[in-house]
């Protein structure tokens, strides 16, 4: 049960919130104008890395805000919230987190227990 | 062989009466049911999970693998751990997993039978033939396996609580209360939380400690508590266990409101704690192991430090003169408390060399002429259902001894459990041989023992440093100890055996009965990585969690693999620390409070008028009338359906879904949701709409009602209607938000009645008869609202049955008096009440679909034919670009028709399959082509015959032809035509009649 800070309302309990997938696709202008492979990829393929994700959560029984969030999700630990309207932020700002290319952290993933 | 009860401050000195497989017997109150028995010289509690041994109590805490039971006075709750329970006078108790008698086991038979249940044995004997699983093997492997029997007519009254702290210290120990002593008075809101009845753990277990500060330890705790007390800033929860720590120090503890005391059936007897903190202090201690050898599960055989804290903690002794066998220098304490009590211990065998072996042990077991037996071991024991000889080993020689019980200590584990739950990493320490905490993930601090320290001088600066970070008052700790301050162990893991026989085996899970030879065995058969092995043999997988013996088992593992135990590692620790029960889980969300029912206006009126309901998400919707006490369903639905197209129905529809849709681009928003354009739609008039997915498949469906371009009012189905908002919701905030728009749920807002039939007019025209209802004044998909009474009201021409019909809207306090008013002006017309079963029969006669129904989230407007809803002038709507992806234009989809029977009086089932083949073969070899399925099934009492709707590939183009539709347990099949979906009324003369 993770705590994930509503930009809007503060910190709150994981099971307020619903997940809403990969953030930062965005709905196609003009979708008669694609291709059938581009419309499906927009329809179909989303990432699922291990390691850091920018993904979409909603504050279903708060606020009902939508908002974005970078989660490092082989630790779940929430990075940086920030609201739809604003940029998506740069990775730069957690070089400290990114430990391996994979995005295995030496601590928190759980996969070991024991320090190598 | 008998105990003897010894003074004890801990111990009330009430007498009280517990009941135990029947038989009554005398304990005091404070006592838990383990040491109540011990007290009766009872040592035989449980038989073994699979080999249905003779188990007695092993332990004196939360780790027993063994003593577990039934409580019979507490709605029967199974698999309760005896050795922390406490009694109360009136409890009933029953051993489990044994039948017909615990001393006389049927199941036993399985012990000899064992070679055959060795590691892997579910997995290698349980295997076909087919069918074998259901009807043979799971129902005996229920019967003969297993713990207790579950609880019958159980209803608990638990509840949750919720907490918000700055620090939660987990076990009031030596470490925790002088922790705790750091914080008091201070800024920071501290739990403190003891899985005990009182505070002071190892002070009050055993004889270790001799004073604290000049205080005796009792005296300490006293102090220490009193001050806490008086601290605002600390609350104490006893009774209370940590069992969860999730990620962003979530803690889960389960606090038992009753112990010691009989439930009280009106109160909450289990409260959850949810707690919320910043950081969390782990300081509940260390977990003695065992030590594998020959028949080390019999009755008897107990851990050192449990037997003294059954003397320390409830003044029992439950042997005069036992074994002790040790490879630690810890069991001092317990040797000199035996000495004081004016015991004398059979033999004390050490397995550590002499010149290792503390001077102070030497002397004492010198003086006191006890038998001495360093270097050596115990190689096994036996007897019947209890320990009667032991056998020790030194070198070569054997040693053959007369005894009940044997004390055992295989050294002891930090209990390390919720540090690696929090996602710690844990190391290997030579010294103590065991894992300690290292690396924390979270802010996680631990303490004494917990820490891996076990030296009691070092505690005192252990604490100060680590907990600097909070710049509180140092506190002192200045302790004397009754056992060596360095603790000294040796390697031991399993005795050599001498000679091998069936009955005779060396456990290393007594919870599960696993054997260090099903380790060995299974390490052979290549289950060679921990967590496979684990899962192979069901070591440690109990409810014990293999907590006096898991370390023990990756010693062993790693020995026969010859690698470091920190490269075998640990399997991982998984919440809960400790067997959590449903009914706390659950609190109150239990029964009629489960859920929420939804229940309409109309609600009381259904009730009286013999409405059988059905669920439809959280709503209670009436599903049929009864007319009479003996109609089916069936005859129910069938007299509904014809009365209504030949006189008039209604339906209370309140609970579809309503939504209004306001703002300046309200128009250009519900052209993109919907599939239909509505920039010409006229304002108030309505209109038949679907949303899809970006798919292109259908998700829901309703009327949109346009009272002008910035206001709308759409309907969704009764379940979908939260969905439905959500996604509008979702699309206005994160792809349009330039779009002025404001959505609104009004479900509840409004009452809603859907009446329809010939005579619906007469009926409007009577209940309201200031209103036009002529097709001129009032024409088919049109709303206007009116005053009524002291009320508005809406009211809409359209219809789902296929005939002449209105939807009214009325807020929910008038609804009941209109629906009655309808009623009494309907009587002459022979106006019924309807339920869904009607309606969904009357809506299949006219073709028309149900969400959920026909489709299934793979089925597109045009599979439906629904070709007129698509906007195709639209530049985009929701799904648009989906419908011409070459695999939703397939000509080859599924696709909407109507089925009628070839004999009429053939029923189409709904769910049965279409084929080519009048007859199905008797065995099915090669798959059998399938057209598609038969979504609705109804007989219509309107055509008299059964009617169905389907859907089927390419079935636009088959029109006409005959199939195949499957039939419950028939081999026949019933021959169909494939005919247009639409069997009543396909020019829609009744609707615009
Ligand atoms: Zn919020």
């Amino acid at each position: 049960m993770i705590l994930i800070k509503c930009p809007y309302c503060g910190e709150r309990d994981q099971s307020e919130f619903a997940n809403g997938g990969e953030a930062h696709v965005i709905r196609p202008k003009n979708p008669e104008s694609l291709s059938d492979k581009d419309w499906g990829e927009y329809v179909f393929y989303r990432n699922n890395p291990k390691g850091i994700f920018y993904e979409r959560w909603v504050h279903s029984h708060g606020c009902k805000k939508w908002f974005n969030a970078i989660r490092n999700t082989s630790t779940d630990q929430i990075l940086k919230v920030y609201k739809v309207s604003e940029k998506r932020p740069d990775l730069s700002e957690f070089k400290n987190t990114l430990k391996s290319p994979s995005g295995e952290p030496p601590v928190g993933s759980g996969n070991f227990s024991v320090k190598k | 062989m008998s105990a003897i009860n010894n003074k004890c401050e801990y111990i009330s000195k009430n007498q009280i009466k517990i009941t135990f497989d029947g038989k009554t017997y005398s304990a005091f109150e404070g006592d838990t049911i383990a040491s109540a028995l011990l007290r009766n010289n009872i040592r035989l509690v449980g038989r073994s999970f699979k080999y249905h041994r003779p188990r007695g109590i092993y332990t004196c805490g939360i780790e027993e693998p063994n003593a577990l039971v039934q409580i019979i006075s507490e709605h029967n709750e199974p698999n309760t751990r005896a050795t922390i329970k406490r009694i109360y006078d009136g409890m009933e108790i029953t051993s489990q997993n044994r039948w017909p008698s615990l001393r006389y086991d049927f199941g036993a038979i399985n012990n000899i039978l064992s070679p055959i249940f060795s590691a892997g044995f579910y997995y290698k004997t349980f295997m076909g033939p087919k069918g074998f699983w259901k009807n043979l093997y799971e129902p005996l492997i229920r019967r003969s396996a297993g713990l207790g029997k579950p609880p019958k007519n159980f209803r608990s009254k638990s509840t949750h609580q919720y907490h918000n702290s700055d620090i939660v210290i987990i076990g009031a120990g030596l470490s925790g209360l002088a922790a705790a002593k750091k914080f008091i008075n201070t800024k920071y809101k501290v739990l403190l939380i003891e899985q005990d009845s009182y505070l002071g753990g190892v002070l009050k277990n055993s004889n270790k400690v001799k004073t604290i500060n000049g205080l005796t330890p009792q005296e300490w705790i006293s102090e220490t508590e009193e001050l806490i007390l008086n601290s605002k800033n600390i609350t104490i929860l006893k009774n209370t266990l940590v069992t969860t720590y999730n990620f962003t120090n979530h803690l889960i503890a389960l606090e038992d409101k009753f112990a010691g005391k009989k439930i009280d059936l009106n109160k909450s007897e289990l409260t959850l704690h949810k707690i919320r903190t910043s950081n969390t202090i782990i300081t509940n201690g260390h977990i003695e192991r065992f030590i594998s050898f020959r028949n080390n599960d019999l009755p008897g055989v107990m851990l050192a430090s449990s037997f003294e804290k059954y003397i320390h903690r409830y003044g029992v002794v439950p042997e005069k003169e036992p074994v002790i066998f040790t490879n630690n220098s810890s069991s001092l304490s317990l040797l000199k408390k035996l000495i004081s009590l004016g015991c004398k211990p059979k033999a004390y065998v050490d397995s550590r060399k002499k010149d290792n072996i503390e001077t102070e042990i030497k002397k004492i077991l010198k003086d006191k002429e006890i038998p001495f037996f360093s270097d050596a071991e115990i190689e096994g024991c036996d007897g019947n259902k209890k320990v009667e000889t032991i056998t020790i080993r030194q070198g070569k020689s054997f040693n053959k001894l007369k005894s009940s019980m044997l004390c055992v200590s295989g050294g002891y584990n930090p209990d390390i459990h919720l540090f690696t739950q929090s996602k710690g990493l844990v190391k290997w320490d030579k010294n103590i041989l065991s894992f300690k905490p290292d690396t924390p993930f979270q802010k996680t601090i631990t303490l004494g023992s917990t820490s891996g320290n076990y030296n009691f001088k070092k505690l005192c600066d252990e604490i100060n440093e680590k907990l600097s970070i909070f710049k509180t008052k140092k506190v002192s700790l200045d302790i004397n100890l009754n056992v060596p301050n360095k603790f000294s162990i040796k390697e031991l893991w399993e005795t050599k055996k001498k000679n091998n026989s069936n009955w005779s085996k060396s456990f290393i899970d007594l919870h599960n009965d696993v054997t260090t030879k099903d380790l060995k065995q299974a390490i052979t058969e290549g289950f060679d990585r921990i967590e496979h092995l684990k899962r192979y043999t069901t070591n440690s997988m109990g409810t014990d969690q293999g907590k006096i013996s898991s370390i023990n088992s990756l010693a062993i593992v790693s020995k026969i693999l010859k690698k470091e135990i920190s490269e075998v590692g640990t399997t991982t620790y998984r919440p809960p620390y400790a067997p959590l029960s449903f009914a706390a889980i659950a609190g109150r969300s239990t029964y009629e409070f489960y859920d929420p029912e939804r229940k309409t206006s109309i609600h009381s009126w259904h009730l009286k008028n013999n409405a059988v309901f059905e669920d439809v998400g959280q709503w209670k919707r009436p599903w049929y009338f009864k007319a009479s006490e003996n109609e089916t369903m069936h005859q129910a639905v069938q007299r509904e359906s014809k009365m209504l197209r030949e006189n008039a129905g209604i339906l209370d529809g309140s609970t579809l879904g309503k939504i209004e849709i306001k703002g300046r681009d309200a128009l250009e928003f519900m052209n993109l949701m919907y599939t239909n354009a509505f920039s010409k739609m006229k304002p108030m008039t309505s209109r038949y709409a679907m949303m899809l997915g970006e798919d292109g498949m259908i998700k829901d469906d309703g009327i949109i009602c346009k009272i002008s371009d910035q206001h709308f009012i759409a309907t969704t189905t009764s379940s979908g209607a939260p969905k439905v908002l959500a996604d509008m919701e979702e699309y206005l905030q994160t792809e349009w938000p330039h779009l002025q728009v404001y959505l609104n749920s009004i479900t509840e807002q409004f009452s809603t009645f859907n009446i329809s039939g010939p005579k619906t007019r007469e009926i409007m025209m009577k209940v309201f008869p200031d209103i036009d209802f002529s097709n001129d004044a009032f024409p088919f998909m049109t709303f206007k609202n009116f005053d009524y009474k002291e009320t508005k009201i809406r009211i809409m021409r359209a219809s789902f049955t296929g005939e002449l019909g209105y939807e009214i809207y009325i807020p929910p306090k008038f609804g009941l008096e209109l629906w009655e008013e309808i009623f009494s002006c309907g009587k002459e017309f022979n106006l019924i009440p309807y339920g869904t079963e009607t309606m969904h029969l009357l809506r299949a006669e006219k073709g028309y679909i149900v969400i959920g129904q026909e489709t299934d989230g793979t089925v597109t407007p045009i599979d439906l034919n629904y070709n007129w809803m698509i906007g195709k002038n639209k530049k985009d709507f929701i799904g648009k670009r989906s419908l011409s992806r070459p695999d939703t234009s397939r000509e080859d989809r599924k696709q909407l028709v109507g089925l009628s029977p070839i004999n009429k009086k053939d029923i189409i089932e709904e769910g049965q399959h279409i084929v080519e083949l009048n007859e199905l073969p008797k065995k099915i070899k090669n798959p059998i082509k399938y057209l598609g399925h038969v979504s609705s099934g109804y007989h219509s009492p309107n055509l008299n015959h059964s009617i169905g709707l389907a859907m089927i590939r390419g079935g636009k183009n088959l029109l006409g032809q005959k199939f195949f539709v499957t039939a419950t347990g028939k081999t026949k099949n019933i021959p169909v035509e494939i005919v247009n979906p639409v069997f009543i009324d396909p020019e829609n003369k009744r609707l615009t009649s």
